[in-house]
């Protein structure tokens, strides 16, 4: 069941369906604390929970420029390899099952959309991105690597 | 959607046996591998031997129960033999040992295939058991037949004694990480609190959960303290094997195994420890016509000591061999073209030791097969600086040399400095800062060079670095220049720079998490935190700053005659004295020599007793007087400070410890003397030094007999009914006699004989010549001649003994 729950939002001024098993709530966050010589992607640290989790625009990650995080900004807060961290999101529309099946992309993406999508699914009459949300984190660093 | 958590390998019922019995062999194997090579040294040595008959005892057992076969017949071997040895049917030799060590090897390597496969992987043993049998054979012709003793019957110190239970350790971790998350909530919610203005009552009972919260914490910090004993465990093996090997005679010891430390420290020093005495045997302890030579011993001494100073742990390895030879030292970096010869004659005299430390360095002249792995003390350094630790060397050229590891206790919380910069807030750790000074006060001059910033502080150079300029930030408008202040940071040995920052703010104790992997990878910080105002912090990689900004922080040669200077202030630094300053249990502050405390206890106010009319504390399986005229009422836990002069150990209770500092020069003394040896004044404030000469003297008398290097011997004669042995020698014990009974086969001669009987041809005949008192069983004397004690007359007995032996006695 799972396996077929996304979390429709926009990110990165593109509207995707986020598989959900990554993700751990979606939140509100105050100004973050920056974080000086770290890479373009990392947005800030901020508390949650007594918890400390880093901040990543996925704007950069794609290849735009960098957004400013507004006060009271939703995040969607995930966990990769045992640190936290949350994903600005432009907007959050939707948690829901789709049945429909994951496919293939076809056609040809932005790069940084390419790096990170990994299918298209079919949500109310519309084709949507499939993107693993733990992408955004990890990927910026291997290809920095 | 929270990820399920793994404790080790769970499943079935199995796996946990399984888990338990490779975790219980593990230690078993270390420590009894640093039995045997005790063993060997002593055959005699009975406990030794049955302790590991113990050992090998409990791993067939236990392998029995989960059917490891080859574990079995492993373990099953090595009993066998060393119950020969037990019985005296075969001698304990080096081939037997060998044999032994053989069968511990291979029970190493089965464990650690059961661990990867769950399973015992197939494949034969006879080589090993073999080896132990044949020798069996030809030691031990006949073996005797008859009735088979139970061997169980004398395992009486059984190992499932200790009070204590298993438990593993990713459990312990996320107990751990559970409390430090409580400790944090903590904080948000008491800044919480005070913003939203509660009234009293409600902060009175906050307040008290905080306070349980910080008793847990520090429970839970001590859960994951291990004994230091541990990691010295395997190398009495090591050095046994290594010494053989090479044909060198070593005697190993280890001291202050009480020690405790934090695991995850623990792990992170257990190679570089290796690699020390490894590389002490291999390249330090001389061939051994070399020490025939240079009129030393033969056999050459290795000692690892551990000792806690403050919140670190100094690990101490010595060794009695060449030491290192500076010049030699520098041949070889010329060699190996680490340095020019232009450099190297600059080098001061502990440069050209560090040179030891240079990536690609080996000193051996040819590459062994022990030490010279590619693993160098570059390695070692590295590694014990990652966990803010420093490595020093004490060399004694021909004579030996002394490496000192030391490192921070615990590696979660930590004591930070919070300085402001480019407007927000970062933490440097406390242990790396040296001074702390106004950039604008007297005692400091900038100069711009060439591009750089060199900042002179009493006429000593350090490098400057700006925090903004290395984070590639501009400077905060609203930061007031008189504000800047410069922070002397040591993040190493041998190296400091002056950190200029925009504001200092205050000291905090900091639970540190390490940062996102990508923060990590900038180099420039050490982890996060979350102090109380609840906005996240950084802390900085005082060492990963340097690196950034390319300087050479290296204090070698900044002046080439305060290269000698330093030295001689690093010298006198070592040597002046350092004082310790506490809270005292009724709220005083007072400091006290740091060099005569062994460590700091803490106890639960239960283990502190009246006895004899003074306060002791019992501390582990010891017992030590206490300075207090009274019991401390109440609950939960007191520190100790323990105080020892080289004989006795004091122990003196305080509320906390508040900080170390150099001993101020002035000390006010007291007109008589007594506890407070005089008054000086640290940071401006007056602080009363304890005099630890006069609060030893007032424990020392009791403690004093017990130390008497030569007490008279005292010996019971004809003590048939056991009479003596049970209630006479105590008493003279106490008094400070020693006892030995009539069939003690020691042949040192007695001071006093004590004749038990009534028969006094046969006192004379056993007497000897040696001063004798006769006991009688009647409270009459038979006459006026009569010589004898009766024997419940404690005063007489004790006034004869002292005329007989002109006693030590009192």
């Amino acid at each position: 069941m799972m396996e077929k729950l996304y979390l429709v939002a926009r990110i990165a001024d593109t509207r995707v369906a986020l598989r959900s098993r990554a993700i751990h709530s979606v939140v509100t966050v105050g100004t973050p604390v920056e974080v000086p010589g770290a890479p373009p992607h990392v947005a800030g640290l901020f508390a949650l929970r007594s918890r400390v989790f880093t901040l990543v625009d996925p704007h950069v990650v794609i290849g735009l420029s960098a957004v400013p995080v507004a006060p009271g900004q939703r995040v969607i807060v995930v966990e990769v390899a045992e640190h936290g961290y949350a994903l600005l999101a432009d907007e959050i529309e939707d948690v829901c099952f789709i049945e429909a099946p994951e496919t293939r992309i076809t056609g040809k993406l932005l790069p940084g959309w390419a790096r990170v999508a990994d299918a298209v699914i079919e949500y109310q009459g519309a084709s949507l991105l499939v993107v693993d949300p733990s992408n955004f984190i990890s990927l910026p660093t291997l290809i920095a690597a | 959607m929270v990820k399920p958590q793994f404790l080790g390998r769970t499943g079935t019922a199995m796996d946990d046996l399984l888990n338990d019995f490779l975790a219980e062999t593990a230690e078993i194997l270390a420590e009894a591998g640093g039995a045997i090579v005790a063993w060997e040294a002593d055959p005699t040595d009975r406990a030794q031997l049955d302790a590991i008959f113990r050992f090998v005892h409990t791993i067939k057992g236990s392998s029995g129960f989960l059917a490891l076969p080859r574990v079995t017949a492993l373990s099953h071997a090595a009993e066998d033999a060393l119950d020969q040895v037990r019985r005296g049917n075969r001698a304990a030799n080096a081939a037997l040992v060998t044999g032994v060590l053989g069968v511990l090897d291979r029970l190493n390597e089965l464990c650690a295939a059961l661990g990867q496969d769950g399973s015992e992987p197939a494949g034969d043993d006879r080589d090993v058991i073999g080896a132990l049998v044949q020798r069996a054979e030809a030691d031990a012709p006949h073996e005797i037949a008859g009735v088979p003793l139970r061997r169980e019957d004398d395992l009486g110190a059984d190992l499932q004694s200790w009070r204590s239970i298993r438990v593993p350790l990713p459990l312990l971790d996320s107990v751990m990480t559970g409390v430090t998350d409580i400790v944090l909530a903590r904080n948000e919610f008491a800044r919480m609190l005070r913003e939203s203005g509660a009234d009293l009552s409600l902060i009175a009972s906050f307040d008290r959960l905080s306070d349980s919260i910080a008793g847990m914490r520090q429970s839970v910090s001590q859960m994951r303290m291990q004994r230091i004993d541990k990691l010295f465990a395997p190398l009495p093996r090591i050095v046994r094997d290594l010494a053989q090997e090479l044909g060198k005679k070593i005697a190993f010891q280890t001291s202050g195994g009480e020690v405790e430390l934090d695991r995850e420290m623990m792990e992170n020093i257990r190679d570089p420890l290796i690699h020390i005495v490894r590389n002490a045997i291999d390249h330090g302890v001389e061939p051994l016509e070399d020490r025939v030579a240079a009129g030393k011993e033969i056999t050459a001494t290795i000692s690892v000591s551990a000792r806690q100073s403050g919140n670190q742990i100094e690990i101490e390895i010595r060794d009695d061999g060449r030491g290192l030879s500076p010049d030699a030292l520098v041949a070889k970096a010329i060699a190996a073209r680490l340095v020019t010869a232009t450099e190297a004659r600059a080098l001061g005299p502990k440069e050209k030791l560090e040179l030891i430390f240079r990536p690609g360095f080996s000193t051996a002249a040819k590459v062994t097969a022990i030490s010279g792995r590619g693993v160098g003390m570059d390695i070692v350094k590295a590694n014990v600086e990652k966990i803010g630790g420093i490595v020093e060397l004490r060399n004694d050229e021909g004579r030996g040399l002394t490496i000192l590891l030391r490192v921070p206790m615990t590696l979660t919380i930590i004591s930070g400095l919070m300085v402001r910069a480019a407007g927000q807030y970062f933490a440097i750790p406390r242990g790396a800062v040296r001074e702390i000074l106004l950039e604008s006060g007297d005692t400091v001059r900038i100069d711009r060079v060439g591009g750089g910033e060199l900042a002179t502080v009493r006429e000593e150079q350090y490098p400057l670095l700006r925090l903004e300029t290395i984070l590639g930030r501009e400077r905060h408008d609203g930061d007031d220049v008189d504000d800047r202040a410069l922070v002397i940071v040591r993040p190493g040995q041998g190296q400091s720079y002056a950190l200029s920052v925009a504001a200092i703010h205050d000291h905090e104790e900091l639970v540190i998490k390490p940062a996102a992997p990508m923060i990590m990878a900038t180099g420039l910080y050490a982890g996060t935190t979350l102090p109380d105002n609840g906005r996240p912090v950084l802390l900085l990689d005082v060492q990963g700053l340097l690196a950034a900004a390319a300087i050479d922080a290296s204090e070698a040669g900044r002046s080439r005659d305060r290269t000698a200077e330093a030295e001689a202030e690093a010298v006198a630094a070592r040597n002046a004295a350092q004082l310790l300053l506490f809270r005292d249990t009724n709220a005083r502050i007072r400091g006290i020599r740091l060099s005569v405390i062994e460590r700091v206890e803490e106890v639960p106010v239960s283990a502190l007793f009246e006895s004899a009319g003074r306060i002791q504390a019992q501390i582990g399986d010891e017992i030590f007087p206490v300075h207090a005229a009274a019991l401390p009422g109440g609950q939960g836990t007191l520190k100790l400070l323990r105080l020892y002069d080289g004989q006795a150990v004091l122990c003196y209770p305080i509320a906390e410890v508040i900080d170390i500092v150099r001993l101020p020069d002035a000390v006010q003394p007291s007109a008589a003397p007594g506890l407070v040896a005089g008054v000086v004044l640290v940071g401006g404030e007056p602080v009363e030094l304890i005099d630890p000469f006069w609060l030893m003297e007032q424990y020392a008398a009791g403690a004093a007999t017990a130390l008497t290097p030569r007490q008279p011997l005292c010996r019971l004669a004809d003590d048939r009914d056991g009479w003596g042995d049970n209630f006479l020698a105590p008493i003279l014990r106490s008094a400070g006699y020693r006892v030995i009974a009539d069939g003690d086969p020691s042949d040192e001669a007695p001071d006093v004989l004590l004749c038990l009987t009534g028969d006094d041809a046969l006192c004379l005949q056993l007497a000897g010549g040696v001063p004798v008192i006769r006991l009688r069983t009647s409270i009459a004397a038979a006459g006026p001649e009569d010589e004898t004690v009766y024997r419940y007359d404690r005063q007489a007995l004790l006034d004869a003994m002292r005329r007989s032996v002109g006693g030590a006695g009192k």
